[in-house]
């Protein structure tokens, strides 16, 4: 095993993905964990677009990791106001609570 | 061999800094390990020569996305003992989740393992300018549409975290405009050692 290939990296975002969606499942208090968590995920998305795009020498995996970027930072934006309003109306960012926004 | 040897350690070092965003108890701590995720990410985007992206991924994810979260998190005063998840109740649950894929893993590596190399490489241009030849001109709509996108979010946060508050005085710029000078300005004549009546 001298070079790289694929193989390497579809591991390595799929690892990236698991402890993603673990932090996801054993987390279900803190609320910008789980906003981090997706975070991690959409990175993991990013290898796996960016690494097939190399090893396969088409460029438009890159353009869709690019796609991939703008919509991650979009949810965090979002994600980051509905928390900070949260935190506002409630004191705590306990998501187990948030069912009582339903009242 | 550099290239394997280098894609270990940095693999190695994300992987790490994955897990120390999931365990840390400290949500400042769990960005800054976030951070150091998407640098080592970025590595290895350049490592394989997606400079662009990476780079991209440098600015935006570290520069933006990772510091809106400092910022947010050092904002809100949040009690760190509240927030200790009880791990033996989540589990069996994660367990089971990640056991399914990691077997996904083993099912595609092992039985369908890809023949494609990294030295098997054609550059005629650089990355960038292979990146814009087709995002402006194939992928010109879905350019356009991740810019909508972009406005929409901005708006939304801003009108999500807006507080009116009535008793702030502002600035109203139709009332302004239509005023003339004989609403500011009155000219009165006095006469000497008069002084000026007041209405």
């Amino acid at each position: 095993m001298t070079s790289l290939s694929y193989n390497h990296f579809f591991i390595l975002s799929l690892i990236v993905f698991i402890i993603g969606c673990f932090g996801l499942f054993l987390n279900r208090r803190n609320m910008i964990l789980i906003l981090m968590c997706i975070e991690i995920i959409l990175l993991a998305a990013n290898i796996n677009f960016v690494s097939a795009s190399v090893f396969l020498n088409d460029i438009n995996g890159q353009v869709f990791s690019i796609f991939i970027l703008t919509i991650a930072a979009a949810e965090a934006a979002i994600g980051l106001a509905i928390l900070v309003i949260y935190f506002r109306n409630k004191g705590e960012i306990d998501i187990t609570q948030i069912n009582q926004l339903k009242d | 061999m550099f290239l394997v040897g280098s894609f270990f350690l940095f693999a190695a070092f994300l992987i790490t800094t994955c897990i120390f965003v999931i365990f840390s108890k400290n949500p400042v701590n769990s960005v800054l390990f976030l951070v150091l995720a998407f640098l080592n990410s970025t590595f290895l985007f350049i490592l394989i020569g997606a400079e662009f992206v990476g780079i991209i991924l440098a600015i935006v994810y570290i520069g933006a996305v990772a510091i809106l979260f400092l910022f947010v998190v050092m904002m809100l005063d949040i009690q760190i003992t509240t927030l200790m998840f009880n791990i033996k109740r989540y589990v069996p649950l994660a367990l089971l989740f990640a056991g399914i894929i990691l077997a996904e893993i083993i099912y595609l590596t092992v039985f369908k393992t890809s023949k494609v190399n990294i030295d098997t490489f054609i550059r005629s241009k650089n990355n960038t300018e292979q990146i814009g030849d087709v995002l402006y001109t194939k992928y010109f709509i879905d350019f356009q549409l991740s810019g909508i996108v972009l406005l929409l979010a901005m708006i939304g946060a801003i009108v999500l975290t807006h507080v009116y508050r009535p008793t702030i005085k502002r600035q109203n710029i139709d009332s302004q405009n239509s005023t003339t000078a004989k609403d500011r300005v009155q000219l009165v004549k006095i006469k000497s050692g008069d002084g000026i009546k007041d209405d």
